[in-house]
Order: structure tokens, then C-alpha cells, then sequence
């Protein structure tokens, strides 16, 4: 496929792809940025509070871009966001779950185990056929560096002493197997496999990312979830989240960020939103 | 926007706008542009960054200006995905290239690729934060 500025040539089929890779993109990114706002204030430290507050805009922002590709294909912000079916969003589980409470080292560990992969995730779109998955992959990027040094360098203190690499290792017993669900293909996985709008598969992504994440994990002493024989499938939890199929926790955490909404009403909200036209 | 303080101490030093990839026919200014398109930079000249005094042109926002039978259209980039003022300063571009004389309609169109780095400022862009306060 060659690269094309006006997605309107896609094939039906081909479209319903693009946008369903680009629901996932976003909605990890909104909820995860969603999850990150509850540390504010709540953090370790002041410049801890920041971090997380700072990782949280950018991720809000990368949302933005990948529903703005989205509105690019007809759909407007109100439908995207405020007013979609919680059992349409497509996020994996990873970021909707509740954090631990007043346990630094989820939100953390939780970073650490997205940023890696979203890293791997956004490489294999750089050459992506289609401008609007392709353009602001070099922006997002640079961006995120920051996210895995962040996690990284915090890892390394936390596992510095035997209580905080406890609660490492207890966060990533919990959140190793919902972090699995990131890879779990869509419904259209094999039209954006011939679309060629990914460089490297997702069960390749996943592959490099396990060779990143458990021997990092393992040169600070932080044992993964599964043995060396065991087949790390046997953690991926029965909700993934890709197809719509969410835990217990999203409903309520879907009803909160979208209540300011529904008490304004829609002629309020578009108002504030400054929007000039329909 | 990460820059480095009056006193030199290093600021932040994370977005790294160093080696973005060639943009060598960047910074766009207008200067070559004549007729309506020379009104439509002149009005985008005067709209300023929200968090510094300068230009957004001087700062190397605006990849370029087509003015077809009477439409404008600008191509332009931001500093940073999150910004804040997003809406805002596309819609002070869209009315400002609009008030050109000999444009009855403005689009604005927002772009990522070249990556914006701190090398598009212009000199005068340069000049002006230095005045503002940000050594650069």
C-alpha cells in the first residue's frame, strides 16, 4: 500500500482497521493519563508529583493526537470520548485498574511495563502507509523517553532496599499479567497485518518486549510471575479489555471522567470547549 | 518549552529537541512570499506565543502559507502535544490569515511532521526571548 494522505481511498474493510488500531492507541493513552491524575498531590515528593502530573499530560496529549487522526476520519470529539459506550473503548486493562492505595511502586512498575511497550509499539509504526498513524510518531517519541527513564531510574531506587523491592516485585506479580493483555490482537488484526501499517507484529512486539522487561527486571532482583518453562499465556487474564470486554473497574472509573460532561450538558460543554462551528 | 536559563544553569532537559531530521528550508518566515500570501505572514506575525512575547512565526510554528482563489491555508506545528492552548492559537492563526486583505476564507492545518526543535526559532525569535528573559 502506498502512502496515502486521504484515508477516504480505503477500502471499507481497510478503514475499520485503521480506526480500530487507533481506538487502542488512544484509549490506552486517555485512560492510562485518566489513572496517572489520582498521584497528583499524593506522590512521595513534590518533583515526584510533577513527574507523574508532566507523564500524564503528555500522555493526555498523545490521546489527543490519535483521536484527533480519528475525527480526521469523520467522527467528532463528543462522540470519541464523552459520549462512547464504556464497552466500546478499547484500551487494555493495564490502565484501567485501580492503583493499589498509597503504593508508589504500582504506578510505577505500571509505567514502566506500558512505556516499554508503547516504546516498541510506536516503532513499529514510524513507517506506517498512512500520514495521519505515521507523522507524529518522531514527536510522540521524544516525548516518552523521558516516561522509561523515569520508570527506570525509579525501579532502581526502589529495589535499592528489601522492602521496596517487595513491593516491586508484589505490583509486578499483579500487573505483569493485565500488562500482557497491551499485545492482545483486535478483531482487524489481519487487515492491519496486510495493510502493512505495522512493521513488526504484535507477537513479535511482545516477544521483544518480555526480552526487555525480564531480565531488566531480573538485574534488580525482581522475579517475574512465571518460570523459565512456564508459558507466560497461562497469566494473561480472562478480561483484555481489546474487545470491549473490561473489568468490574471501568464502568465506575468511565462514569467519573465523563460526569462533568453529562451535568453540563452538550450545548455547555461544546461552549466551553470554545468549539465556533458544528 | 525547554530552554536554558539566563544563569545558564541547565533547565529541564527533557523535551531533547536536539537532531530533529533535515528541515533545512526551516524556519519559514515569509520572506519570499509576495501578495496576499506576504499579508497572510504579516498577520501571522503578530500573533504571539501565550507564554512568551514573541512572534509565532519568529518562534517557527508556521511551515507554510497557500492562498488559492482567496483561501488561505496555513501549515503549522506546536512546541509540545499537550499544549494547552491548542484551540487558542488555531483559532487567533484562522483569524488572523482571514484578515488579510484578499482572503475570504482561512483553514488551519495542523502538522507534526518535521518535528519542531529549538533550531527553527528565528533570529529575531531568539532576540526576543533573550529580551524576555530565556538565554537561547
Amino acid at each position: 500500500m502506498a502512502a496515502t494522505d486521504d484515508v477516504a481511498d480505503l477500502a471499507p474493510d481497510e478503514r475499520a482497521a485503521l480506526e480500530a488500531l487507533l481506538f487502542r492507541m488512544a484509549d490506552d493513552e486517555f485512560v492510562l493519563a485518566e489513572r496517572y491524575t489520582e498521584w497528583q498531590v499524593r506522590a512521595p515528593t513534590l518533583e515526584s508529583d510533577l513527574a507523574l502530573a508532566n507523564i500524564a499530560q503528555d500522555e493526555l496529549g498523545h490521546a489527543r493526537l490519535w483521536y484527533d487522526a480519528l475525527q480526521g476520519l469523520g467522527y467528532s470529539e463528543p462522540e470519541l470520548v464523552w459520549e462512547r459506550n464504556p464497552a466500546d473503548f478499547r484500551h487494555s486493562i493495564l490502565v484501567e485498574l485501580p492503583f493499589t492505595g498509597g503504593d508508589w511502586a504500582d504506578p510505577i512498575v505500571r509505567s514502566y511495563l506500558y512505556d516499554e511497550a508503547e516504546h516498541l509499539r510506536l516503532q513499529a509504526l514510524e513507517d506506517a502507509p498512512v500520514r495521519a498513524l505515521a507523522d507524529p510518531i518522531g514527536k510522540v517519541q521524544r516525548e516518552e523517553e523521558y516516561h522509561r527513564e523515569h520508570a527506570q531510574s525509579w525501579l532502581e531506587r526502589l529495589c535499592d532496599d528489601a522492602e521496596g523491592r517487595e513491593a516491586v516485585e508484589a505490583a509486578v506479580g499483579r500487573l505483569f499479567g493485565p500488562a500482557l493483555t497491551l499485545f492482545v490482537p483486535g478483531e482487524h488484526e489481519a487487515t492491519v497485518e496486510r495493510m502493512g501499517l505495522r512493521s513488526e507484529s504484535l507477537a513479535d512486539q511482545r516477544e521483544q518486549w518480555l526480552d526487555v522487561v525480564v531480565p531488566f527486571l531480573g538485574s534488580l532482583g525482581v522475579e517475574v510471575p512465571f518460570g523459565p518453562e512456564e508459558d507466560v499465556d497461562d497469566l494473561l487474564p480472562e478480561r483484555v479489555g481489546r474487545d470491549g470486554n473490561h473489568t468490574d473497574d471501568w464502568p465506575a472509573l468511565h462514569e467519573e471522567l465523563t460526569r462533568t460532561y453529562r451535568e453540563l450538558g452538550r450545548s455547555d460543554a461544546r461552549r466551553l470547549r470554545g468549539e465556533r462551528r458544528e | 518549552m525547554s530552554v536554558v536559563s539566563e544563569t545558564h544553569e541547565t533547565a529541564c532537559p527533557y523535551p531533547d529537541y536536539e537532531d530533529g531530521e533535515d528541515v533545512s528550508d526551516l524556519p519559514a518566515t515569509g520572506a519570499d512570499a509576495t501578495g496576499v500570501e506576504a499579508r497572510v505572514w504579516d498577520a501571522l506575525r503578530d500573533v504571539e506565543d501565550p507564554e512568551m512575547p514573541v512572534s509565532i512565526v519568529d518562534l517557527g510554528l508556521i511551515y507554510g502559507v497557500r492562498v488559492t482563489d482567496g483561501v488561505a491555508t496555513v501549515e503549522m506545528t506546536l512546541t509540545y502535544t499537550g499544549c494547552p492552548a491548542r484551540q487558542y492559537l488555531l483559532d487567533e492563526v484562522e483569524d488572523a490569515a482571514a484578515s488579510a486583505e484578499g482572503v475570504s476564507e482561512a483553514a488551519v492545518s495542523l502538522v507534526w511532521r518535521p518535528e519542531w526543535t529549538v533550531e527553527m526559532v528565528t533570529e529575531d525569535g531568539r532576540a526576543a526571548l533573550r529580551e524576555f528573559g530565556v538565554s537561547i
